[in-house]
């Protein structure tokens, strides 16, 4: 019915006011034309800016931690350098002759995070398996808020958690010296770790596609079978990403291992003795950087331990990508 | 059989799986229950009459007259314990006693000396004075009471002579009396225990009540003013009664620490002494002396605080978060956006494009205290010293590739169809992006933006040396409050649990800022999963 009634132009409408020409003029169409490519290069601009952002941050730890090594010789700084990562003694604030023996610091560092990614890893791949392959669509949506949750609640809340309620817990349950040791940092860090953990290799999961697991039940298999033998060996790249990625989590984490490590620069003798209190690399920013002066030898070795988090979190942040990259081609040609 | 197994296992398979997930949920509530629990007694509890004085003398608040009678009234109910504890205290601090004795003395002189007395009459009674005032001074040194009894008989004995009659001796003379009264049932050699058990007595009545009669007031508020709760209350009531002791509970056997009432008959370290009542009184009168009742303090959420957050509440803090969030927001979102229309709309695929993507995910790797270390190497240099401006530019840097992926989902997520449908309407590929995709990715956007808010709202290592302060004065908005250093909630609850030592003294304190930090990011979380929801069941259609 509206399609036979006619259609009359408002004489002054909008349409009759339009007094453009259809083509634009050679000036125009030039204009155009830069103003598009202008307009690129500032868009190109800006999103370059998080390539120099990465930069800046790079160039600015460096330079700020070589004064620390180059002093004297090349002998010296090697000699430097050997020391900050071989030797255990970490007295920087001894007036004479201070030590910046940082192993003790590297391989706490490296102890929370591996103690917690044992924690992490298997719930987390659990965890992303039951609401990949297990749960019903009306349990993941009540899941995935949680999940979310569990990711956003701020580390310094974790961190007072565990110093206010794990810690004195551990004392008086366990009968450990002190309620600021491995353990605690370390369970901490397993929760905040479970997140990123779980979400990846649930994404990592659900990329493996129907087909795959509907040919291992045609074969008989059970959903367990299933998911322990075809799936997860499938989405085995996509749940490394996810481990690296929660171990980058770990070990960039400050405010909780700062407050519920114990931050004492030793390596936990025997080396299974979780109720020892440790130290991290990031925690030793965090408690030492305020109050160094600027320019002295402390300050630059602060930043010296500042390029090694840089350098794990790269390299993990690589391999990431490398799993990451093998992930999306299997999704694209699955 | 093997049927049978496989069964079993793949039915324990389901069931560990499901575990992990109560496990979590569980280790949420965990983590939630106590934070809010305790954190809501700073908001909900019982305030006593302390409370109403603190917050009418620190913030003006509260109806004067009520509160005055409020206070005669409760003032009243401790009249009787500071009655007692003064005249137990003239038993026992003889030391206040023997210089209350001698200024007594000396007043005793200067009023002879007004009435002109002739000299050698002066001299004389002066003398006898003084004498009296030395055989008072002996008795209160000397702890034998056998001793001491005859030397303060002779004493009010005195205080019928003539020449005493309406001057200052005769309350020198009536001190006497009075310490015999009071030395009735203390053993004089224990007075140095008594003396130390008092001083524990006195610094608890003064948590319980505030400064004690006739004391200064001190400067530090914390020390103003009583017990302000009624948790805090209880607390120190108990300290006041129980004492922790070594009893010998068996003759030849090692003493055991036991907790004992102070008033108890037999262990007591008051035991038969006038003080005794006073432990009763305070424990059954306590509401009356204090009154507390139920407050909802909403003004923790705007309050200032005291020194140690001993009093007050976080209003700086949450401001100082805001302030840090927003202008961090402000910094990050426009860049973030326009990289993320960049990447999804222009950019194809080649190594350039790679190598962006590359470091945007590696400055979302980039540990939080590195971010600090920068701020401080560049930021802080550049500007000068720590400031809001540093500490939410290198928030912004942080929260950047955040903005950049949650943006480059949404953009994404917008159906091709739409973007053509605004280039065969001839729009060009510009004012098809600003008035048909951004649109559409609105919500998206505005969930992106939301997370990265309350990712920088928690952030603590990133702004630990770029201007965030434990204490300080709130940013004097009239000058250039961008170049002030801030207080903020995520430092404050590092702050408050493990730097401060005051705060140990009021965990309510401590859990209530947390509570308000994990309040104000959950808030933010769940207002972005409620847009998310709602937006996906648009763009299914239903």
């Amino acid at each position: 019915m509206t399609n036979s009634q006619t259609i009359q132009l408002d004489p002054t409408g909008a349409a009759a006011r339009f007094t453009r020409p259809l083509r634009l003029s050679a000036a125009e169409d030039l204009r155009g034309y830069i103003g598009s490519h202008l307009g690129r290069a500032f868009l190109f601009m800006t999103t370059f800016l998080s390539v120099v952002a990465v930069l800046l941050i790079f160039a600015f730890v460096v330079y700020e931690a070589l004064p620390f090594f180059f002093k004297g010789s090349w002998a010296d700084a090697f000699a430097r350098v050997k020391e900050f990562l071989t030797a255990n003694n970490w007295y920087p604030q001894r007036e004479h002759d201070p030590y910046y023996g940082a192993l003790a610091i590297i391989t706490g560092s490296l102890y929370v995070t591996v103690c917690s990614l044992l924690l992490a890893v298997p719930i987390g791949v659990l965890a992303a398996v039951f609401l990949s392959d297990i749960a019903p669509f009306q349990l993941r949506q009540i899941c995935k808020p949680l999940i979310e949750i569990l990711a956003a609640i701020p580390s310094v809340a974790y961190g007072v958690f565990a110093v206010m309620v794990v810690a004195p817990w551990m004392q008086r349950r366990l009968g450990f010296n002190t309620g600021a040791n491995a353990l605690n940092a370390s369970l901490i860090l397993a929760v905040m770790a479970l997140p990123t953990i779980i979400s990846v290799a649930e994404d990592a999961l659900s990329a493996i596609g129907r087909k795959t697991r509907e040919a291992s039940y045609a074969l008989g298999a059970t959903r367990a079978e299933t998911i322990v033998k075809v799936v997860i060996p499938a989405a085995h790249s996509g749940i490394v990403a996810a481990v690296i990625l929660g171990m980058m989590r770990a070990i960039g984490e400050t405010m909780v291992v700062w407050m519920a490590s114990g931050n004492a620069s030793r390596i936990p003798s025997p080396w299974w003795d979780l109720s020892q209190s440790i130290r991290t690399m990031t925690a030793t920013i965090a408690g030492e950087l305020g109050e160094v002066p600027k320019g002295s030898d402390h300050y630059y070795v602060l930043f010296a331990i500042g390029i090694l988090l840089l350098a794990f979190t790269f390299t993990l942040n690589l391999f990431s990508e490398y799993f990451m990259a093998k992930v999306k081609r299997q999704a694209r040609g699955g | 059989m093997r049927t049978k197994l496989r069964e079993w296992t793949n039915h324990s398979f389901t069931t560990l799986s499901s575990m992990t997930i109560l496990l979590m949920a569980a280790a949420l509530l965990l983590f939630l229950l106590p934070m809010f629990s305790k954190g809501l007694t700073a908001v909900f509890f019982g305030g006593t009459v302390e409370f109403r004085k603190m917050q009418a003398e620190l913030f003006k608040r509260g109806n004067p007259e009520t509160l005055q009678r409020e206070m005669d009234s409760t003032q009243q109910a401790r009249a009787e314990i500071f009655a007692l504890l003064e005249r137990f205290s003239r038993g026992i601090d003889t030391a206040q006693l023997e210089s209350d004795a001698k200024t007594l003395f000396r007043q005793y002189g200067d009023e002879l000396r007004f009435r002109n007395v002739p000299t050698e009459k002066f001299i004389e009674l002066r003398q006898e004075a003084r004498r009296v005032r030395d055989r008072l001074i002996e008795a209160y040194e000397n702890t034998d009471k056998d001793e001491v009894l005859p030397i303060l008989e002779e004493i009010t004995n005195l205080g019928s002579s003539p020449q005493f009659v309406g001057t200052s001796m005769e309350t020198l003379i009536a001190m006497a009396g009075d310490y015999r009264a009071a030395i009735r049932g203390v053993d004089l050699t224990r007075r140095p225990e008594y003396a130390a058990a008092l001083e524990a007595v006195k610094e608890q009545l003064r948590w319980l009540f505030g400064p004690l009669p006739g004391e200064s007031i001190p400067a530090l508020a914390m020390y103003r003013f009583g017990a302000t709760r009624r948790d805090m209350m209880e607390k120190h009531i108990r300290y006041l009664i129980w004492q922790e002791r070594w009893i010998e509970q068996e003759p030849g056997k090692p003493l055991v620490k036991t907790l004992v009432r102070r008033d108890d008959p037999e262990t007591g370290v008051f035991a038969g002494t006038e003080l005794v009542p006073l432990f009763a009184l305070v424990e059954e009168n306590a509401d009356a002396m204090l009154n507390p009742r139920f407050t909802f303090y909403w003004q923790y959420f705007i309050d200032d605080s005291t020194p140690g957050h001993y009093f007050g509440g976080v209003g700086p803090e949450i401001l100082g978060t805001l302030l840090l969030t927003l202008l961090a927001i402000l910094f990050a979102v426009p860049p973030g956006i326009i990289s993320a229309a960049y990447l999804v709309e222009y950019a194809g695929d080649n190594v350039v494009i790679k190598v962006i993507r590359t470091c945007i995910n590696t400055l979302a790797g980039v540990p939080s205290i590195v971010y600090g270390l920068f701020g401080l190497a560049f930021f802080v240099t550049v500007v000068g010293h720590p400031s809001i401006l540093t500490a939410s530019m290198t928030l912004a840097l942080l929260i950047l590739p955040v903005v950049i992926r949650a943006s480059e989902e949404a953009i994404r997520s917008v159906p091709q169809t739409y973007r053509e449908a605004s280039l065969a309407l001839g729009s060009g590929k510009f004012r098809t992006f600003t008035s048909v995709t951004l649109p559409a990715a609105g919500p998206g956007i505005l969930t992106g933006i939301i997370l990265s808010l309350s990712r920088a709202a928690g952030e603590t290592a990133p702004i630990l040396f770029a201007g965030a302060v434990a204490l300080g004065p709130i940013p004097d908005f009239t000058g250039k409050w961008w170049l002030q250093p801030s207080r903020a909630l995520s430092y404050g609850c590092y702050d408050i649990t493990v730097g401060d030592k005051l705060a140990m003294m009021v965990p309510h304190n401590q859990f209530g800022m947390v509570m308000t930090l994990i309040l104000l990011v959950l808030t933010l979380n769940i207002t972005a999963i409620v847009i998310r929801s709602h937006m996906s069941r648009k763009l299914r259609g239903s």
